[in-house]
């Protein structure tokens, strides 16, 4: 193996051999956990957190962090319903609830770029004012009934083995793929990666800093209003207090894929088997179901403690350590 | 020469907090009559200045421990995790009938050792740090409800009990317990060259050990602080009411104390802090928390002047900022 | 490399916890035969919400049955998953804590679909009610109206009165407001003269009537709180001030915990309204209809009582939580 191959690939194969093991760990304890019914929930359960870890990934590439992402998420639920309610049609609703969250996301990388302001506070304040409006908008939780609507959250393909692939899966899917392109195949993607590589190096290089950075957090602040699109096609309505600490679960799923918060390292590819790993250990513990609450959380971090150690040891004893 | 304008850059970036809070303050003296006034109940000093000093005790305990970690470049999430850690091993140990001393120890000890835990994943297994604490504070939330049995537990302890509402004298003892582990820890860091190397080690860390510096050793010391801090900022919360609550203690006192560390001008990407400007962030955020209930305000939207103020006291610390600002109101006097 | 060899030695103990942590249903499991019954629970954020949890767990104990217990930790979307999960692993029937009222449409047909009953416990949901078995709930409204008839009757329909509200957004919160306000509205002499959150629990409790005290404190006659943790926290911030809540500050409050009657027997709270969350025995009464084929009401809504200084002392003894 080469170096280049190593560095690209490695994190990826190790994070893709973790969550076998962990498949097949689940699949031998519990009878039924390895069919395609269940890998499908996976899906569906954890498409909105996919969707924001697949904007966070590119925020973390470009050596960012955006923590607004779960309450904007609630605020673009919450929006959407409203929205509807008042008599808009679904579509149109949707593309205005996508416009906001692309505005409040490129609002916020305009803050972070122009005043060189630290990104975790301006997002930890984009957090608190998404809070703020969610509930502006609506103190309580509102079912969405239009026709059309239910018609979209209602499609899903069956797949062998009767497992529904959703609407939001879908989205989630094909989101993926275009995520995956966008960072390996087009300009933008590569000058994320430069950027967050190291940002005097991209200066030099004439790399456009200044919209290669805003676009990064319009493209986070896009993917909430999208999860939050596929938070409402899963629950038919828009509810204010969802979303709590999602953006610390996002930023996990990003991290145990592989992604590095000082930037510059890290795939789509590798966020998306992050997400479906958090996903696994949360099903597993379900077909569990023999522990009380405080030995839940318990086993919870023990679990993503012990994958991401894994994960660790494997990618360290593959790559040659330039600190050891 | 760059130890020199690092300093007076810390020096200046501390002082907008406290311009922030002295703003409020104002607001506050001519919108909110009253708001200043002081009483004497049963010989203590009752008022809202006091009520602000002894809420936010537990943010700026918090907060010492996090403007360390945070000046290593890392974060801690797990603060609030063990603040119910230690104020349910505190309560379960009282209620068995131990001593304050052995009771005090143990908690500490609990923070300690979830610090230390965090420290050794960040230093020796190089986790990083926000995914390393995220899974303590998960984690550690099941601790607390374990050792406390799920449910809330009393305080019966009575040296503990005067820890969160004793006097001495006039004044309230938690902030006097707050404002003494700041400046016993601000001593050690100004007066020793642990201050020196808790920055060297978060400025460049490949550079810190070339030089002899043991950074993955003072990292682990330094969560280990941490996860002190935040047991006695536990043990404080919790005699206060008089009740360990495992899963309610702490709770989001993670955002707080960033928010007061950050606030105050230590910076995220390490290398430089300020423990002064942590308590002018701690003081700031529980003013403005009072701020808003003494206003009136709808509960539901007080995030919103919560996310003003963070940007507002961003703006202002921004050089970029004020050169641009200063640049409009010298355009027009040019022209 | 000498990093790498002791990260891999500190990985094999974790991995075997990990695998220790999974391997936990072997021994915990029931002798077969019992019915398989999830819970989605939604979190465990009160000490009411324990109790309930307590409640349905020794009650799937005493019966034989064999529980699969999810804790939402507060989060709908864990909800949903963890009823998905249940549903693939084909249990009998669910029990159902719902978080918010919104959002069980599909899940709940999907578990209609799969011939799988769902027993809804302390909230109802906003969907079709031929999706569901039954609800066996309290009606939040109804505690809010007689938590302030009660105060109504004891101060003569005189009374300035601070608020303190749950978490924004919350169910409970916004039903207890709305049924003490139907109430209190239609009482010219009576007047919410504040109304903040406490956030469900003690501590903010506490901050937030310190904070209110020294602005309205000398007007204030009474407290009405919707949970009994916040009000407890209330009480000690008047007794900082220098009041005498139970005597010149009514202190009522919803849910009646434990705590709460200690503090009526020590005269400090006047009156609590029972949420009551032992709903174990009604809920497995209900599961084993649903799967004996009997048909239940759509809803069975639990009695809540109102308890105040003058019986607390002979109560305190039988009370579970």
């Amino acid at each position: 193996m080469n170096l280049a191959f190593r560095q690209r690939w490695l994190p990826t194969l190790v994070t893709a051999a973790v969550l076998l093991l962990l498949l097949a760990a689940a699949g031998a304890l519990y009878p039924g956990f390895l069919r395609p019914l269940v890998f499908a929930n996976i899906l569906r359960n954890n498409a909105y957190l996919g969707i924001l870890a697949l904007g966070m990934t590119f925020v973390i590439l470009s050596g960012g962090i955006d923590l607004s992402v779960g309450t904007l998420l609630a605020f673009s639920t919450i929006l959407l319903a409203r929205a509807i309610e008042a008599g808009l049609h679904p579509l149109p609703a949707a593309f205005a609830v996508a416009a906001v969250g692309t505005f409040f996301g490129a609002g916020q990388g305009l803050l972070i770029h122009s005043f060189r302001l630290p990104p975790f506070l301006v997002t930890l304040a984009g957090m608190f004012l998404a809070k703020g409006l969610a509930f502006a908008v609506s103190l309580q939780s509102l079912t969405i009934s239009h026709p059309h609507f239910d018609a979209a959250a209602s499609f899903r393909i069956l797949v062998p083995g009767r497992a529904p692939l959703t609407t939001a899966t879908w989205m989630f899917l094909v989101l993926l793929a275009a995520g995956i392109l966008l960072a390996r195949r087009t300009r933008f993607g590569r000058n994320v990666y430069a950027l967050g590589g190291s940002e005097d190096t991209a200066l030099l290089m004439g790399l456009p800093i200044a919209r290669t950075r805003v676009t990064v957090y319009a493209l986070s602040g896009l993917c909430a209003a999208l999860a939050g699109l596929a938070m409402t096609l899963n629950t038919r309505s828009g509810n204010p207090a969802i979303g709590l600490g999602m953006e610390l679960d996002a930023i996990a799923c990003a991290v145990i894929g592989g992604t590095l918060l000082t930037g510059g390292v890290g795939s789509v590819f590798g966020t998306f088997l992050g997400v479906l790993i958090f996903g696994s250990i949360k099903t597993a513990l379900d077909f569990h179901g023999g522990l009380d609450s405080s030995w839940l959380r318990i086993a919870m971090g023990i679990l993503l403690l012990a994958f991401i150690v894994l994960q660790r040891a494997l990618s360290r004893s593959g790559s040659p350590n330039p600190n050891s | 020469m760059m130890a020199c304008r690092t300093s007076s850059a810390v020096a200046r970036s501390w002082l907008w907090p406290l311009a922030g809070l002295l703003l409020l303050l104002a607001f506050n003296g001519i919108f909110a009559p009253g708001f200043f006034r002081l009483a004497f109940v049963e010989g203590r000093l009752v008022g809202n200045p006091v009520h602000i000093a002894v809420q936010s005790s537990k943010i700026i305990l918090v907060a010492i421990g996090m403007t360390l970690v945070i000046a290593t470049k890392g974060v801690d999430l797990s603060v609030g995790s063990v603040m119910a850690i230690s104020g349910s091993t505190a309560a379960v140990l009282a209620a068995a009938g131990a001593s304050f001393p052995s009771l005090f120890a143990a908690s500490l000890a609990a923070g300690a050792a979830v610090g230390l835990t965090n420290g050794l994943l960040v230093a020796g297994l190089r986790i990083q740090p926000i995914v390393a604490t995220l899974i303590f504070m998960v984690l550690g939330r099941g601790v607390a409800m374990l050792i406390a049995g799920g449910q809330p537990r009393p305080i019966q302890n009575e040296t503990l009990l005067f820890l969160g509402s004793g006097h001495f004298w006039i004044l309230p003892l938690p902030p006097l317990l707050a404002l003494a582990a700041l400046l016993a820890t601000a001593a050690v860091v100004r007066f020793t060259p642990l201050g020196l190397f808790i920055a060297a080690a978060g400025s460049n860390e490949t550079a810190a050990r070339l030089a002899g510096l043991p950074a993955a050793r003072i990292k682990a010391l330094v969560y280990t602080f941490s996860g002190i801090a935040a047991a006695c900022a536990g043990l404080i919360a919790a005699a206060r009411v008089e009740t360990a609550d495992p899963s309610r203690l702490g709770e989001l006192v993670e955002l707080d104390a960033i928010f007061a560390v950050v606030v105050g001008g230590t910076a995220l990407t390490g290398g430089r802090f300020s423990l002064a400007g942590s308590l002018a962030g701690a003081l700031l955020i529980q003013t403005l928390t009072l701020t808003m209930i003494n206003q009136g305000m709808p509960p539901e939207i007080t995030p919103v002047p919560k996310a003003l103020v963070i940007v507002a006291v961003c703006l202002l610390q921004s050089g970029e900022f004020r050169k641009r600002a200063a640049g409009l109101f010298r355009r027009p006097a040019a022209a | 490399m000498r990093i790498s060899s002791r990260t891999a030695l500190l990985a094999l103990p974790l991995a075997s916890l990990a695998s220790a942590a999974l391997l936990l249903p072997a021994c915990d499991r029931h002798a077969a035969g019992g019915h398989v019954v999830g819970f989605a629970q939604a979190g465990a954020e009160s000490s009411w919400r324990v109790a309930e949890t307590q409640s349905i767990r020794n009650e799937a104990a005493a019966r034989g049955i064999d529980l699969k217990f999810s804790d939402a930790q507060g989060k709908q979307e864990n909800q949903l998953a963890a009823i998905r999960n249940f549903i693939s692993q084909g249990v009998e029937a669910i029990i159902l804590a719902p978080i918010v009222e919104t959002g069980w449409e599909d899940v709940l047909r999907e578990a209609k679909d799969a011939g799988i009953p769902v027993i809804l416990v302390d909230r109802g949901v906003a969907a079709d009610p031929s999706l569901y078995t039954t609800l066996i709930a309290s009606d939040f409204v109804a505690e809010g109206r007689m938590a302030a008839e009660w105060l109504r009757e004891k101060t003569g329909g005189r009374a300035k009165i601070i608020e303190l509200q749950g978490t924004p957004g919350a169910a409970p919160a916004i039903d207890r407001k709305k049924g003490f306000e139907e109430v209190i509205n239609a009482e010219p002499g009576m007047e919410i003269i504040a109304s903040q959150s406490g956030d469900f629990n003690i501590e903010r409790g506490k901050e937030v009537m310190e904070a209110l005290l020294t602005q309205y404190g000398g007007q204030l006659t009474a407290v009405y709180s919707h949970n009994d943790d916040m009000a407890l926290g209330a009480i000690q911030a008047l007794q900082a001030a220098g009041r005498k809540p139970g005597e010149e500050v009514l202190v009522v409050s919803i849910d009646g915990v434990r705590a709460a009657f200690e503090a009526m027997v020590a005269g400090t709270l006047n009156c609590t309204v029972e949420c009551n969350p032992l709903l174990g025995p009604m809920a497995f009464d209900a599961v084993e209809k649903a799967l004996a084929g009997e048909t239940l009401p759509k809803k069975i809504v639990v009695e809540d009582k109102v308890f105040d200084q003058s019986v607390a002392a002979e109560v305190i003894g039988s009370r579970k939580y």
